[in-house]
């Protein structure tokens, strides 16, 4: 597996380039690959062909689920497992109820967006072929890379090198894996 | 979070039209370059701490053991050291509470409200802002959690099955506060750190190829190994949306309960319905005022006045006039309404409030809160630094003695005559609150010691070469 | 939808005259106002018919504050997508002095036949158990502020505000298309810094003197904000329908793209949520309390004196559902925003639950002789729908009047190039 690379980068220097380029590895029909920006750039999903993302139905579900603990736990606290008679308030009313059903919504939002968002990117991921890139660090600065990776059905060492260079890449280079 | 096909920059018909020309302010001046903004930034971090860093973290930790000595105290003795007593028995550790939680309200507003509003000028006040509300939550929290007088029982306020078989009373406004001000908290927290998570990798990679090994480990440990995949800014930055979105409502409904302590009871000035808007209104008001505080000595410190511009404390400036003038007519509806609405004692506490014996800490507040923004209307006064930063303490100063009008002038005199009183804080109460600053400052130096007090990212992304159709002439 | 605006040319021109559709509103409003005024001539209750008419000029007044607010609001905060959008509100407030004109009756009665719309006004007026309005201590407390002359000087100086307000506005905007000066966008920020404190205080005592007062024992400082939101949300349903109106009819394509609708789309939603917070802290915090002075209030719109339930309270949940719960949940979804035929019948549903909003605030001040409210389905439902039908034909027709004066949108505003490329 050694002579097998984790795949090609490429270096581009603004971000219109690489925005031009994206648009062009996305045409070509790669699949496996992948845009190294320091920022996050308008549009560049698009130009990646990468799909709006899923992570609010993840923050939806946490909410549904926040609000619902909320008054059934107030519910069952207060109304059943101890009937607690105080102030002349009823035992249950979804009224005094929703202010914390509403925080938990929110916290179970919170959680579930930021889970979310972690699972969906696999992250934590401290080791990973990129980062052993050395000169990656630009790219957590002010550089921009496109990766391409080599498990890609497209990918072809000598085609995907000149469709880099074509797109306007500067010192391609493969990564190992 | 591009979906929107692109027009060219210009239509072409507005060539044709010549509409009047009004260029929008820049908000990073200088047209400065990525590697700048990352170098400026981490260069705060990475360079030798200041003479004066340290100067000023000795003065806080001084000041923070006010706190640490008057909790310390009441914690061995109990609650009675402080100055309440019939009938005033919620006193300075409420108004604390609810002077801390207000501070931290426009962090979120700032990151969470103007980010769903497209104000892109946030950018560069975001961060410090949301670390504000972090540690001005911290500050808050010391009050509730000690008022309890016996501190080792506040695991009470949380339903944890225990021994008496008896669960919270959640018809409580209390028990609201709790979960409010941990949802608060937590959701700010992490918040902060969603967006802390590209610039930790940015530094992580820095202290790497600098050789400092315990640093880079550290950083790297938080940035979870981001490495800037658009994949994953495409998750991330839905996610941030929605931690906005939902911070929004948080921040409303947090200042909302902590109203409902008083609203939902009976007394006089303080069942009110306006109270949920207008305390919220109060909050991000006092909060811009701490902005400006912080914000105002850090741009002149670190020489930030590329990202920090006129055009943002124009903005700050606005807010708070905005929101002070909201606070007012706030006050002026109360005033009418305990007139309209007719009852005795409803018109009593008001007129109590402005010519009663808190009738000093009553006109403090309008001055403050009511006049103080009012310079805000001048450009002149906007421009002139020295001026804004005084006035923000003003606000500050205004702030706090708004919840003490509130909260002791209704309790002072309530119904009955026979049981009226009046408060003063005792030496403990008054050593414990000033304490709470040096807390908050030493939290905040920290923060700009040691972590990105601008998101790097984000500032990249409001300057004009971040526009992928921008043309290619900018280097 | 395209969003490439280089093709624009429509906004070079003065749009089409809706001649026709402005006719027809007209005859619409005409057809409404003729209709309730047989209905206060015909009815048995005459006074029930002019409550309904005054839920009607309430109802599209509150939406034309809301177009002055939103355009005050863009101006204050430099906003650019919506400069598109700005110019129809411009030509809505025209419908400020044909409301005046629309209001006129009801202060002609109240000079001539006072308690015949809002009780007070009349001192020998019945209250239900205690006497008449004239020795209800509580009425003498607040006689200084509720009062004909007052009222009368209080309501002139609203409309006049409005007018006023809303002529500045146009003007400047209308003056910029002409010679592209910067000039008028600075007076348009200038009306908008003291037009923003002045229509709050407007809109807030319009609704204590026109809807709370009509119950006047009961009090509530949230009122005004309750208001504003009402104001704020219809407006935008409006802007809304107007936006479609024009893309359909052909003078918005090249103008508007998905982005403006999605922007909208995203206030609305916001505006629903700010007004349930309003709303549920309003009832919240006087449900909690449970003082009788203040509880009477909802009191009526649940229960009838032996404690049975009335029709108010099913309007009271529709109101909570329809209001909010509904909306809120349709408008979290993306294509719920931008799809024309998806947005068009929620923007329509919520004009119609804030009409229902202000029946519920009006109408149960008509009471039958046990001083329960009358039922909300009752043959007033049908002056309600002939008021609302008449001082609406009249808006839209005042609106339609001024739209072909000047060109669509505002083409030399400073922030048009911003708008037409709109991205999200």
């Amino acid at each position: 597996m050694a002579a097998q690379p984790y795949g090609l980068i490429a270096t581009f220097d603004t971000v219109p380039d690489i925005y031009h380029a994206a648009e062009q590895v996305r045409d070509a029909g790669y699949r496996n690959w992948d845009c190294i920006t320091p920022l996050p750039i308008h549009g560049l999903d698009k130009a990646m062909g990468v799909k709006r993302s899923i992570v609010p139905r993840i923050s939806l579900a946490g909410g549904i689920t926040g609000f619902c603990t909320g008054m059934s736990m107030i519910w069952w606290t207060g109304a059943y497992d101890y009937k607690l008679i105080v102030g002349g308030k009823p035992l249950f009313s979804p009224m005094f109820a929703f202010p914390i059903s509403y925080e938990l919504t929110i916290l179970f939002t919170a959680f579930a967006t930021i889970g979310g968002m972690f699972f969906l990117n696999g992250l934590p991921m401290h080791y990973h072929p990129v980062l052993k890139y050395k000169e990656i660090r630009r790219g957590m600065d002010d550089q921009m890379f496109i990766v391409i990776e080599a498990r890609d059905p497209r990918f072809n060492l000598a085609n995907t090198k000149a469709l880099l260079a074509q797109a306007g890449g500067k010192n391609i280079k493969e990564l190992e894996a | 979070m591009a979906h929107a096909e692109h027009a060219v920059a210009t239509p072409a018909i507005l060539n044709e039209v010549k509409p009047a020309v009004l260029p929008r302010a820049v908000l990073v001046e200088n047209n400065r370059s990525f590697s700048w903004i990352t170098e400026k930034i981490c260069g705060i971090i990475e360079g030798k701490t200041p003479a004066w860093w340290w100067v000023c973290f000795c003065i806080a930790c001084l000041i923070a053991c006010f706190t640490v000595g008057g909790i310390t105290y009441l914690v061995s003795t109990g609650v009675g050291v402080w100055g309440h007593a019939n009938p005033v028995n919620w006193a300075w550790d409420i108004v604390n509470f609810v002077f801390w939680i207000g501070i931290g309200h426009a962090g979120t507003l700032i990151s969470a409200i103007l980010c769903l509003l497209r104000q892109k000028w946030r950018t560069s006040i975001n961060r410090a802002a949301e670390a504000m509300t972090i540690f001005a939550v911290v500050c808050a929290a010391i009050f509730p959690v000690f008022h309890v007088g016996r501190v080792w029982y506040a695991w009470y306020l949380f339903p944890i099955p225990n021994s008496n078989y008896i669960w919270q009373n959640f018809r409580s406004p209390l028990e609201w506060d709790v979960f409010a001000v941990s949802t608060y908290g937590t959701v700010s927290v992490l918040f902060w750190y969603v967006g802390l998570l590209p610039d930790l990798a940015t530094l992580r990679d820095r202290f790497e190829a600098a050789g400092n090994k315990l640093r880079s480990f550290l950083y790297g440990l938080f940035a979870m190994g981001w490495r800037g995949s658009n994949r994953h800014w495409s998750n991330y930055e839905m996610a941030y949306l929605i931690l906005a979105g939902i911070s929004t409502p948080l921040v409303l409904s947090v200042h909302t309960i902590v109203s409902f302590d008083f609203a939902v009871s009976l007394l006089p000035g303080w069942h009110t319905t306006i109270f949920p808007p207008y305390f919220v209104a109060g909050a991000i008001f006092s909060g811009f005022g701490m902005v400006l505080t912080l914000m105002l000595p850090l741009r002149a410190i670190y020489k930030l006045e590329d990202l920090i511009t006129q055009y943002h404390i124009d903005c700050m400036c606005k807010i708070t006039l905005a929101t002070g003038t909201i606070v007012g007519y706030a006050y002026a509806m109360e005033f009418f309404i305990a007139w309209y609405g007719a009852n005795p004692y409803e018109g009593f506490t008001f007129i109590n409030r402005a010519f009663g014996p808190y009738a000093w800490a009553y006109w403090i507040m309008i001055s403050c809160n009511v006049i103080t923004p009012q310079f805000f209307w001048f450009r002149k006064v906007r421009e002139n630094t020295t001026m804004v930063w005084v006035l923000s303490i003003f606000v500050n100063v205004g702030m706090w003695f708004e919840r003490f009008v509130i909260i002791v002038t209704s309790l002072a005199r309530d119904f009955l005559p026979s049981s009226w009183g009046y408060y003063s804080p005792s030496v403990v109460e008054i050593f414990t609150f000033f304490g709470t600053f040096g807390v908050f400052s030493v939290l905040f130096l920290l923060f700009i010691r040691f972590l990105p007090i601008m998101p790097m990212a984000e500032l990249k992304a409001v300057t004009p070469q971040a526009d992928p159709h921008a043309g290619h002439d900018h280097h | 939808m395209s969003t490439h605006a280089a093709s624009v040319s429509t906004p070079l021109v003065a749009p089409a005259s809706p001649a026709s559709s402005a006719n027809k509103a007209l005859v619409i409003g005409a057809a409404g106002l003729a209709l309730t005024a047989i209905g206060v001539v015909v009815s048995s209750d005459a006074h029930g018919v002019a409550m309904s008419y005054l839920v009607g000029v309430t109802y599209w007044t509150a939406i034309t504050i809301g177009m002055l607010m939103l355009t005050l609001i863009h101006h204050i905060v430099d906003a650019s997508w919506s400069v598109v959008i700005r110019r129809q509100w411009e030509h809505w407030l025209a419908a400020f002095k044909w409301l005046f004109v629309l209001f006129l009756p009801l202060l002609v009665f109240a000079w001539l036949k006072p308690g015949f719309v809002w009780p007070w006004m009349d001192l020998n007026h019945e209250l239900h158990g205690h006497g008449t309005v004239g020795t209800d201590v509580l009425y003498q407390k607040k006689a200084g502020f509720l009062n004909l002359n007052m009222f009368t000087g209080m309501t002139l100086a609203f409309f006049g505000i409005w007018v006023w307000v809303s002529a500045r506005l146009r003007k400047a905007s209308f003056a910029q298309d002409a010679d592209g000066d910067v000039k008028w966008t600075f007076m348009n920020r200038k009306t908008a810094a003291f037009g923003l404190p002045l229509g709050a205080l407007t809109l807030t005592f319009a609704a204590i003197y026109w809807v709370k007062s009509l119950e006047y024992h009961w009090f509530s400082t949230m009122y005004g904000v309750w208001f504003f939101a009402n104001c704020v949300r219809g407006a935008l349903s409006i802007s809304v329908l107007i936006m479609l109106w024009l893309w359909a009819r052909g003078d918005y394509k090249g103008v508007l793209n998905t982005n403006h609708l999605y922007s909208a789309g995203q206030l609305v939603f916001a505006f629903t949520v700010f007004w349930a917070y309003v709303t549920f802290s309003q009832y919240f915090l006087i449900w909690n309390a449970n003082v009788p002075e203040e509880t009477f209030w909802y009191n009526l719109r649940e229960l009838n004196h032996d404690g049975t339930t009335n029709q108010w309270k099913w309007v009271g949940m529709l109101i909570l559902f329809g209001h909010f719960f509904v909306p809120f949940l349709y408008l979290l979804s993306y294509k719920h925003k931008v799809v024309h035929a998806k947005v068009r019948p929620i923007v329509i549903w919520i004009l119609g639950i804030i009409l229902v909003d202000m029946c519920y605030n009006i109408l149960p001040v008509l009471k039958d002789e046990h001083g329960d409210s009358l039922p909300f389905l009752s043959v007033n439902l049908v002056w309600v729908l002939t008021s609302v039908a008449g001082v609406g034909g009249v808006c839209v027709w005042a609106y339609l009047r001024s739209f072909p004066s000047t060109k669509l949108i505002p083409i030399r505003d400073p922030r048009i190039g911003e708008s037409l490329t709109h991205h999200e």
